[in-house]
């Protein structure tokens, strides 16, 4: 690895811009990655910026079910991420659907069936040290040494 | 002739100022919203076909998590509408118990509601400071419950754990921290002169449009309502419970009731731990067959349960009324039309604190 390279994927680590889109979830997800916001947890000495805005984002932040509203439009959402990306899907809805996952209901889970999805933290809901720790873990695989794609 | 231009201005599904998705539709003439309304459809789950003929048992956790805000009222209003069907009865150590942990939510409702409006007009210090006070409370949310959101405290003819003493001791003495801090925060929102700028006089909701437009919760009551479903509630009752109400009827009015509403639930808690009776905290009993409409006091406003059940205890059809359809028909309506800014539309949307999951379920 050279020195440029071990520069670039120092600074890269310690910036992460994170969006979240909820597709469908109980709320319990939203507001415990609001919670890593907090002073206690402070996800911001990571480096990482909760912008909530698609375009400036590194890390997805799926949360919920997949509902029939969200067909079409989340894969707008991921599109419009810039590479390099991740997906992480909090909580057990975009994984399984948990108990909405019933007959009866519109959601179609598991998220990955649509996105890719690069992570998962079950959890019904997840704590927010798990869904800090589920970021951090994500960054080094899917940053780390990254040249962009050449035509 | 100067021309003014007629936007359309799309806000949502994805903002940085929500939460969550839901997309307001704005007609603008130059920067003043002439219409507004609201697209909801993005978190429909169907929660209410699911529940259908599943025993209660099941329908329990699935009514708690229509809202993982408010999850405990809505278990509280779900199993005192099954009792009052089967006539359980709930033993008053029990009954005190489960104020204490609807107080403790409405709480952390509460802080997180004024933390989305301080972050919106980006006053992010003081947004920093109440999720840091709302993480205190979620504290004693877990110490008396076991869970941080979704906790399954209240069941039928009880609750699901005791407080042992020294726990008490501990809510007690954090009870007294947090009200120092809350008192300190209030005060810094209540004297901000930028705050004021973003606040007062912004988002009008008249009384009369208020009641035009059935608002409900700390929306109505910051328009000079006195409404609160609290009152019909027996334990309440005995507690002897007073409703805040403000008369400004605007954002900063909306923020303050909830200021208020937290410290009266800091009141609250201490007089259920002080007169805590000493006794079992489950009472037993069948879930039977019957149909009942049930309310209770949401952080957010009047929540209504329509329940009928078979002689399993199996839920044959149900209906569930959240408070937080008609703040945003009040807020699309009435709040929106005629500020002065688009910035201010996001703020005063998040004022009336919509939660979407609820809403559409």
């Amino acid at each position: 690895m050279t020195i440029l390279q071990g520069i670039k994927n120092k600074v890269r680590a310690r910036s992460i811009h994170v969006a979240y889109v909820d597709v469908g979830s109980c709320n319990g997800c939203d507001i415990e990655v609001l919670a890593c916001l907090a002073p206690r947890y402070d996800i911001e000495q990571y480096g990482i910026f909760v912008h909530n805005t698609p375009r400036e984002a590194d890390i997805l932040l799926v949360i919920g079910a997949y509902t029939p509203g969200w067909e079409e439009k989340l894969a707008m959402v991921w599109d419009k991420i810039p590479p390099p990306k991740a997906a992480v899907a909090i909580g057990n809805c975009p994984m399984s659907g948990c108990l909405f996952d019933r007959r009866g209901s519109f959601v179609d889970p598991p998220v990955k069936k649509h996105i890719p999805v690069a992570a998962e933290v079950p959890g019904c809901p997840p704590r927010p040290t798990e869904i800090l720790q589920a970021i951090l873990s994500v960054r080094d695989s899917v940053f780390a040494n990254w040249e962009g794609e050449h035509p | 002739m100067k021309r003014t231009v007629d936007v359309s201005i799309p806000l949502g599904p994805i903002h940085p100022c929500f939460k969550e998705p839901a997309r307001l539709k704005c007609e603008a003439k130059g920067e003043r919203i002439v219409s507004a309304e609201v697209e909801l459809g993005y978190m429909k789950k169907g929660i209410e076909r699911i529940m259908k003929g599943r025993p209660w048992q099941e329908v329990m956790f699935l009514a708690e998590r229509v809202c993982g805000i408010c999850s405990v009222i809505h278990n509280m209003v779900f199993i005192e509408a099954m009792e009052q069907i089967s006539s359980i009865s709930v033993p008053p150590r029990a009954a005190y118990l489960r104020v204490i942990a609807n107080e403790l939510d409405r709480m952390q409702s509460h802080l997180l509601a004024n933390f989305s409006y301080c972050y919106t007009i980006e006053h992010e210090t003081l947004g920093m400071y109440l999720l840091d006070l709302r993480e205190q409370v979620m504290d004693e949310l877990e110490r008396l419950t076991g869970a941080r959101v979704t906790c399954a405290y209240i069941i039928p003819g009880g609750v699901r754990c005791d407080i042992p003493c020294q726990n008490a001791e501990l809510l007690q003495a954090s009870l007294d921290r947090i009200e120092g801090d809350l008192r300190r925060y209030a005060g810094m929102f209540a004297d901000g002169p930028m705050i004021a700028l973003r606040s007062r006089g912004i988002g009008v909701l008249t009384q009369e449009a208020a009641q035009r437009a059935h608002a409900v919760g700390p929306t109505a009551r910051a328009s000079g309502i006195t409404a609160d479903g609290r009152l019909n509630h027996p334990t309440y009752r005995q507690l002897g419970f007073v409703p805040v109400s403000r008369a400004d009827c605007d954002n900063y009015a909306r923020i303050m009731v909830r200021f208020d509403e937290v410290a009266l639930s800091i009141r609250l808690i201490r007089k259920c731990l002080h007169a805590l009776p000493e006794g079992v905290i489950r009472g037993g009993g069948v879930c039977k067959a019957g149909e009942i409409r049930y309310s209770g006091e949401a952080p957010r406003g009047e929540l209504t349960y329509f329940i009928k059940s078979d002689e399993y205890g199996r839920i044959v059809d149900i209906q569930i009324q959240t408070p937080s359809i008609m703040n945003i028909e009040a807020c699309c309506h009435d709040m929106i039309i005629g500020v002065d800014s688009i910035a201010d539309v996001t703020s005063t949307f998040v004022s009336a604190d919509p939660c979407i999951a609820c809403t559409e379920r």
